[in-house]
């Protein structure tokens, strides 16, 4: 039977089982045998990898809503299967200890973190995003018009003491939401790390 | 990219990598920070392929090379301009190509001058150059006129052989340390391949001089006429997993997105927002105030062109600037979602004090990251620090919907695979529901400025939707609510009434989602693969792909057509979209010649001019300022590509002496306590900065993961041996590296990767330093970014990251 990397790498569900039956014990296949075990049952949803912009596929093995395996989508075109070794390591961030898991904050002049809720945390913000707004606000720039000398008057809109880092590591959605909701709430100081 | 060729994205693809007869990798470690940008090089070089590398550092992607010569960090375009100068000298360059796809032949205005390291236009006060000498010689038709031959002196052909015939081999040896030998063969193995294609990374940008780098690159690919094909072009390896998308989106001050130029204060009207960036802007302007506004975006109110914000043009806001900004106390207010500035920033004692100045700062993100948590730093004390921080826990990439755009852009769909951990959130529902209780505070206000946030067109559904915001980037046919279906139908709809969060977007869901695509069979066996998700625009995969067709529109390379002129049925057709003004449109046609439609001309800009297409001869009736119809995007550092020494430099510019530097680099200088700079005499060595497979930029996430942790555990300073001998150190022993602006002490990795060499008759020498760590998580260590220094591209505001001045001494 011929089967290229990618075929193989294809193979690498159930199928290895079929493969592997009928040719007595050898180590490999039993090891081949325990990784289809560890699969059983589960889904294989594909993904795309978080890190440069290869924009690689990965597929997700995910058994009763949990991750249990990840690697190389080998349909992908990009990658046809490989993974380099940080998004290999991606599966360790779904259940990570050290994530995040609960708005917190950080009280003016305190040491320590204190958990909030959602709606707190929330809230929080909105009002001091209102608050900063109206503190901040802009109506016009003033200029020296170059021909008649006079001044004047640009309406500008302009929430002055708000600024929005973004980011290129989250979603083509998150991003535009962020472009917009900055435009809307008037701060044209949206930036993120494609500039650097 | 964007001023040569009229966009701002990698040309090819990386499954096309794999058509290419020769490769220059300069300014990327592909092998490290792409890996899978090797796996298509490797299929070349199996065919045959020759690959060129040039780098500060032995690096593992020069370890594959055919040719490697190592450079001194940031003097690129002086062997790049010995190898355009070459080209023209020898006639290497593709004639053809260059007299129907370039402006080689157009006129330059006769007030242009480039004098002593300074083009014409110069204000030393202002530190900017007025470009009005940059421009061409217009016709009564306010055409540029064309000379007959490239010979003409005036020709834009010319004014390169003049500009670049300073730029010798052994010249350009004493400035980079590259034997003239090498840089000869470096020119002989690039031009002989055809296809060749160019691939750069950060290498390159990180430069007070990164766009003029990249322009360089432009300059030799269309001399070679290597643009447009198959195997060809430019290949910018962008850095994070959504850069190419997080750009289209304008995250950046001075953009709207589908690259708008953001509107400036003069712009009181959609009309003045015309007359300074051509009608071609009008339609997509008003698209996106209906996608914003709905229908509070109608004719009569100039279609709540009011309601946007304008920038001041004369306060760059770009992302260190911002910070400055931030430091003398302009923000009271800053969200951080997905980005850790006090590991990434140059300089970053300038973040640090930054932080302080804020009222708020609201951090979204996976793990506690250094600037989250810049209130406890070690050595500060939280007491004095009077800044509220908020944070919210971001869901990971495969716990939410949503598309990322790669470096081919591809816009490639992902459905949630699992739920977010604990109460995290997609920051696309952490922003929706942000909006909406902020509309809920404004309830019921009838003041002018609440009018943008009471009227917005914002409806994604109880539970923000990924799928509806992506086809509001689509867009709709705003007279019946439909889905827009392609490109061409946004394209040939009138002003006002389609809408389009992003047109480039447009076709994304106009015929179900295309992005989520994935047949991944492809019959051309280029690697073309045009039903696997969508790439913008329309679909096309190989961007400026008419120029690889001759005049008569037929493709130039037997092997790999892209696109052909079907005159049987008047159209343009082939293996990849056409990207053509109109497919209808023949190669007989001024549209059809077109290779780069997106640039006033219509050709690939060999040099950077000022230029409005389309201004009419006849002055309106009504007095008011001509509309044209397309401008030209500029370089604010010069029409043509200039080499600078770095902002911080063991020597003076053999060049010109009198301006070393590039006169219009931006230089933070608002806090010398914090912006000191460093001379040769105190800090003899260049430090350059670089990436590590294990790690990921500023390391927020890959610090926190174990096994990378355990397979590269801590930063390091790599040296020759030849220096390690010298301050009497072996592998392994800590060392202090330090520049004007702060010290670190790392492990000292010595290597045979970096080598001492001349710089015009001095050995020099270069240190290298990986910047992924910083303070928190599993693994903490040393910020490079203590030493780097706040110098930035003036156009692209990109630092200087790959070259300062450091000393180094057992610590």
């Amino acid at each position: 039977m011929d089967v290229s990397r990618r075929g193989f790498l294809k193979l690498s569900g159930l199928s290895i089982a079929a493969l592997a039956s009928g040719l007595g014990f050898d180590p490999t296949i039993a090891e081949a045998k325990g990784f289809v075990l560890k699969l059983e049952g589960s889904k294989k949803i594909p993904s795309i990898c978080h890190f440069c912009s290869g924009g690689c596929g990965m597929l997700l093995y995910v058994k009763e809503g949990k991750l249990i395996h990840l690697e190389g989508d080998p349909d992908h075109p990009t990658n046809e299967g490989a993974l380099c070794p940080k998004a290999a390591s991606l599966l360790s961030v779904a259940y990570s200890p050290n994530r995040v898991t609960k708005p917190r904050r950080r009280a003016p002049g305190s040491d320590h973190w204190e958990e909030i809720s959602w709606e707190d945390a929330l809230n929080r913000v909105a009002q001091k995003t209102k608050e900063v707004r109206e503190a901040t606000w802009k109506a016009n720039d003033e200029i020296i018009n170059a021909k008649t000398g006079q001044r004047d008057l640009l309406s500008v809109n302009r929430a002055e003491g708000i600024a929005f880092l973004g980011s290129a590591e989250v979603d083509n959605e998150e991003s535009y939401l962020i472009s917009k909701f900055c435009r809307i709430i008037g701060t044209p100081y949206n930036e993120h790390q494609a500039r650097i | 990219m964007s001023p040569s060729f009229g966009r701002g994205a990698m040309t090819n693809s990386w499954s096309d990598l794999q058509n290419a007869e020769v490769f220059l990798i300069a300014g990327s470690n592909c092998a490290e920070n792409h890996p899978i940008a090797m796996k298509w090089i490797n299929r070349a070089k199996e065919k045959g392929a020759k690959m060129i590398v040039v780098d500060p550092r032995f690096t593992r992607t020069a370890s594959k090379a055919d040719l490697f010569a190592q450079i001194r960090p940031g003097t690129d375009i002086a062997y790049l301009g010995a190898i355009i100068n070459y080209i023209i000298e020898n006639q290497l360059y593709d004639r053809n190509y260059v007299l129907n796809y370039t402006n080689a032949l157009l006129k330059v205005a006769k007030d242009y001058k480039f004098e002593d390291g300074v083009f014409s236009g110069y204000d030393a006060k202002s530190r900017k150059y007025a470009v009005t000498s940059w421009g061409y010689q217009l016709g009564s038709d306010n055409k540029p006129l064309k000379a007959d031959s490239l010979e003409d002196p005036d020709s834009v052909f010319s004014k390169l052989k003049t500009h670049y015939s300073r730029y010798t081999f052994e010249t350009a040896e004493k400035i980079t340390g590259i034997p003239a030998v090498k840089i000869k063969q470096i020119a002989d193995t690039f031009c002989e391949g055809k296809p060749g294609t160019i691939l750069y990374a950060l290498g390159m940008t990180q430069h007070t001089t990164g766009t003029q780098g990249i322009r360089a690159y432009a300059v030799i690919q269309l001399l070679l006429g290597n643009i447009g094909k198959a195997g060809g072009g430019i290949n910018a390896l962008r850095g994070e997993p959504n850069v190419q998308g997080s750009t289209d989106m304008a995250n950046l001050f001075n953009n709207l997105p589908g690259y708008l130029p953001h509107p400036i204060n003069t712009d009181q009207s959609i009309r003045d927002y015309q007359v300074r960036n051509g009608s071609v802007q009008e339609k997509p302007l008003v698209a996106l105030l209906k996608a914003w506004f709905g229908e509070h975006a109608r004719k009569d109110n100039d279609f709540a062109f009011s309601y946007l914000p304008k920038i001041n043009p004369s306060v760059n806001a770009s992302m260190v600037k911002l910070f400055e900004m931030m430091d003398k106390g302009q923000f009271k207010l800053a969200f951080n979602f997905g980005s850790n500035s006090l590991v990434s920033i140059p300089n970053r004692q300038l973040v640090r004090s930054a932080l302080t100045k804020l009222d708020m700062l609201v951090v979204s993100d996976l793990f506690e990251v250094e600037t989250a948590q810049f209130w406890r730093e070690p050595g500060v004390k939280p007491a004095d620090i009077n800044t509220e921080v908020i944070m919210f826990p971001a869901a990971f990439v495969y716990e939410k919907d949503g598309t990322l755009t790669n470096s081919s852009r591809w816009i490639q769909w992902k459905n949630a695979a699992l739920k977010p951990l604990g109460e995290a959130k997609p920051d696309l529902e952490i922003l929706d529901s942000l909006f909406k209780r902020i509309r809920k505070l404004y309830d019921g206000s009838t003041d002018a400025k609440d009018a943008p946030i009471l009227n917005a067109r914002w409806d994604y559904g109880e539970e923000a939707s990924a799928l509806k915001v992506l086809q509001e980037l689509n867009g709709y046919d705003e007279t019946n609510g439909k889905l827009t279906q392609s490109l061409a139908d946004y394209l040939k709809a009138s002003v006002g009434t389609v809408s389009t969060g992003c047109w480039i977007y447009a076709g994304v869901t106009g015929n179900g989602n295309l992005a989520a695509r994935r047949k991944n069979s492809d019959s051309t066996g280029l690697g073309l693969y045009k039903d696997w998700s969508f790439a913008w625009p329309g679909n096309i995969r190989i961007l400026y792909n008419r120029a690889s067709c001759d005049e008569k529109g037929q493709p130039v390379d037997d092997k790999r057509k892209l696109i052909w002129w079907d005159a049987a049925n008047n159209v343009w057709s082939g293996n990849d979209g056409p990207d053509v003004v109109d497919k209808t449109k023949g190669p007989d046609t001024p549209e059809g010649k077109q290779s780069f439609r997106m640039n006033p001309e219509g050709a690939g800009r060999l040099f950077a001019a000022n230029y409005m297409s389309g201004l009419p001869v006849v002055p309106s009736a009504d007095g008011l300022p001509a509309i044209g119809v397309r401008p030209a995007g500029l370089c604010v550092d010069g029409p043509m590509p200039e080499f600078y020494e770095p902002t911080e430099s063991p020597t003076d510019n053999l060049l010109h002496p009198k301006v070393s530097k590039s006169p219009v680099a931006l230089i933070l200088s608002s806090s010398p306590e914090i912006q000191k700079m460093g001379k040769a005499n105190d800090f003899p060595h260049v430090l350059t900065t670089y990436g590590v497979v294990e790690h990921f930029c500023a390391g927020g996430i890959t610090r926190n993961i174990p096994w990378l942790n355990e397979l590269m555990p801590e930063p390091f300073a790599e040296l020759s041996k030849n220096l390690a001998q010298k301050i009497g150190i072996k592998e392994g022993d800590m060392v202090e590296v330090s520049s004007a602006r702060g010290k670190v002490t790392v492990r000292a990795l010595v290597t045979d990767r970096l080598q001492t060499y001349k710089v015009n008759g001095k050995e020099t020498e270069t240190i290298g330093m990986p910047w992924s760590w910083g303070f928190a998580s599993l693994s903490p260590g040393p910020s490079t970014n203590e030493l780097t220094i706040a110098a930035l591209d003036p156009g692209a505001g990109t630092p200087e990251y790959k070259v300062c001045l450091v000393n180094v001494r057992r610590a």
